[in-house]
């Protein structure tokens, strides 16, 4: 037997119908399909966005306000490491390099971080464009920064950051043209040297500064002696400021655990990103399988909602399946009518959810990848397509009360 | 397919208690056309009905040839009106989504899942009964031409017994007429055994046999 000629017939009969119950199905598919890629899209960006801050050390206090604040340069008010830490970490013979890091400038809405050259090479992998910093007043930007190599940058002071410091007269200083105190003379304008190559984070969009110019503008001195004019390690130890995060990159796993174990103290924290982070995954997780469970549920209530809608409209057809059972049609051949005719729907409004849930999700992941600077690819995985396999198997297995429904049918009195 | 003679006997079936069909016997020679004749609610469509398996009396025998469909299971009555029986109704009953040729296909998908086999045989039907084929959709045909592709639709699978209910009741007279002496040749001619629930007079002038019913009992012939 071959029932489909009749079901496709059936489905061509109430076409608008038809379609608007598919539309239903793909609508709520992809709803789903949309949360979970997203969500997943979200975590993978995030993650990813944090592979290169092995290890980061802070004033003791929230790790999520620091993790925030130095890998999603997200300002928010924290407090500073003690210089005698930092003097410490610059002392260890087990990490690669030592990274500070200072934020709290910006240039319109572009932030300014100070660093030191070794850490924007580790970020970013080589640069795409010009070369590192090499004087107080040398800038290299993110690979998505609007501004050009070679331009000049005066940059603004005072956008969140760093507390318990007394910058003002030092940004006055550098926006007048003027010397800063403990600086090396005036720089009020940055240069761009160096462009960056993408890291799939905030950082793309900042404009990297020597961390010197960094403390300078904020009235901190240079971290160096006041006659030593040179950028980047070593430092004075004496004229190190504090420091809202530091960026240390362990030599191997072994001595990862012990920098965290060793810097846990009353005076400072250490963190991996990733242990943040995983906490906030597991609270995102939580949200998601939540949400995930509801979605599923709604999609089940607008199956059954449809295979109702289904019956009535196929009631309406009862006599053409009256006029087959008296060519010869068995029941069977009605059953697998109407399963085909309810499948065909289901089947195909979740294969369109499931295109159009992808969609929304890589939209609204460019949404937020511009507006947080994190690179988030919405990708469809296993658990899309199990939420989509779950849907559809539902509906399949739904599909045949309308068809036990319709096949039960009284022939003769349909005929009458 | 040369046609089945039919030998029914003590045929009985009753609604709510009360006695719709009550017919002692009948019998119906192969190549003939026999008509089942009376006014509204006499019982002609059940007795077709009946005759064709749809319906299950409840005393009775209902013997196509060696057959006896009054005690056939409802999957055994549904294969024998496929490979024996074709079936005309009053308004067509076609399927308005598919062409003149999808809709006499429609009995070989019952069956089978290609009717590749029989597609030039469908041809040939609706040419002989001359039906544009080339049309999309039967709902573009005129109502005879429609009743002639339910016609083509009834001899697909080269039926032995031509069952037709109000056939010609939907028609203008001269489209009747003709349906009627197409009925007539799928018996004499092709030698089917066509029976034929109608009150259409012409038809019954045409019938080898008429079988007049009241309240479901046959009324003696004048």
């Amino acid at each position: 037997m071959n029932p489909f000629p009749i079901a496709w017939a059936s489905l061509r009969r109430n076409t608008f119908t038809a379609i608007l119950f598919l539309l239903i199905v793909a609508l709520a598919v992809a709803l789903g399909i949309a949360i979970s890629a997203q969500e997943r899209a979200l975590r993978v960006g995030s993650a990813r966005a944090a592979d290169k801050f092995d290890l980061i050390v802070a004033a003791p206090g929230s790790h999520n306000d620091v993790l925030f604040s130095t890998v999603y340069l997200d300002p928010s008010a924290v407090e500073l490491l003690d210089p005698a830490i930092t003097r410490l970490l610059f002392e260890e013979t087990e990490a690669d390099f030592v990274a500070p890091i200072g934020f709290g400038d910006a240039i319109g809405n572009d932030p300014v971080v100070g660093t030191i050259a070794p850490f924007v090479d580790h970020l970013s992998g080589g640069l795409a464009e010009g070369r590192l910093f090499e004087g107080i007043n040398e800038a290299v930007i993110g690979a998505l920064s609007p501004h050009d190599v070679g331009e000049e940058l005066e940059v603004s002071h005072g956008h969140g950051g760093a507390t318990g410091t007394d910058a003002d007269a030092a940004a006055d200083a550098i926006e007048a043209g003027e010397a800063v105190p403990g600086g090396d003379g005036d720089h009020p304008h940055i240069t761009i040297v160096g462009r960056m190559q993408p890291t799939g984070t905030p950082w793309d969009r900042a404009i990297v500064v020597p961390i010197e110019y960094n403390w300078a503008a904020h009235g901190l001195g240079t971290g160096h002696l006041p006659d030593d004019i040179h950028i980047g390690a070593p430092f004075d130890p004496d004229s190190l400021p504090g420091l809202p995060a530091v960026v240390v990159k362990p030599k191997d796993v072994a001595a990862a655990y012990g920098l965290r174990a060793a810097y846990r103290t009353p005076q400072s924290t250490a963190f991996f990103p990733a242990e943040v982070l995983v906490g906030l995954y597991a609270l995102l997780g939580d949200a998601t399988a939540i949400m995930s469970a509801l979605t599923l549920a709604a999609q089940a209530l607008v199956v059954a909602a449809i295979l109702a809608g289904v019956v009535a409209i196929l009631d309406l057809q009862r006599q053409r399946f009256a006029v087959l059972r008296a060519l010869g049609a068995s029941p069977l051949f009605i059953f697998a009518t109407v399963w085909i005719y309810v499948a065909g729907i289901v089947v195909t409004g979740a294969l369109a959810g499931l295109v159009l849930g992808w969609g929304a999700a890589a939209v609204v992941s460019d949404l937020l990848a511009q507006s947080t600077g994190v690179a988030m690819r919405a990708e469809i995985g296993a658990r899309e397509l199990s939420l989509v396999g779950t849907l559809v198997g539902l509906g399949l297995i739904l599909a045949v009360v309308p068809a036990l429904i319709i096949y039960r049918r009284p022939v003769v009195e349909a005929l009458r | 397919m040369p046609g089945l003679p039919l030998t029914v006997s003590g045929l009985r079936l009753a609604f709510d208690c009360a006695d719709v069909i009550d017919l002692a016997s009948l019998a119906v020679a192969p190549g003939t056309m026999t008509v089942l004749s009376g006014a509204s609610g006499s019982g002609k469509s059940t007795l077709l009905y009946l005759l064709s398996g749809l319906l299950r009396p409840d005393a009775g025998t209902i013997t196509w040839a060696e057959t006896d469909i009054a005690r056939l299971g409802e999957g055994q009555r549904d294969r024998w009106r496929r490979k024996q029986a074709g079936f005309i109704f009053q308004n067509f009953h076609l399927i308005e989504e598919m062409s003149p040729l999808d809709n006499v296909l429609v009995p070989i998908w019952l069956d089978s899942f290609s009717a590749a086999s029989k597609r030039q045989r469908a041809l040939d039907l609706l040419r002989q009964l001359d039906v544009p084929v080339e049309r999309e959709s039967v709902a573009k045909l005129s109502r005879g031409q429609q009743q002639r592709v339910a016609i083509a639709r009834a001899l697909i699978g080269d039926p032995s017994v031509i069952f037709a209910d109000e056939p010609t009741a939907s028609l203008d007279a001269a489209t009747g007429e003709t349906v009627a002496a197409v009925l007539q040749r799928l018996a004499r001619e092709d030698g089917r055994t066509v029976v034929v629930a109608t009150h259409d007079p012409a038809l019954k002038t045409l019938a080898d046999q008429t079988v007049q019913l009241d309240h479901g009992k046959r009324e003696p012939a004048p």
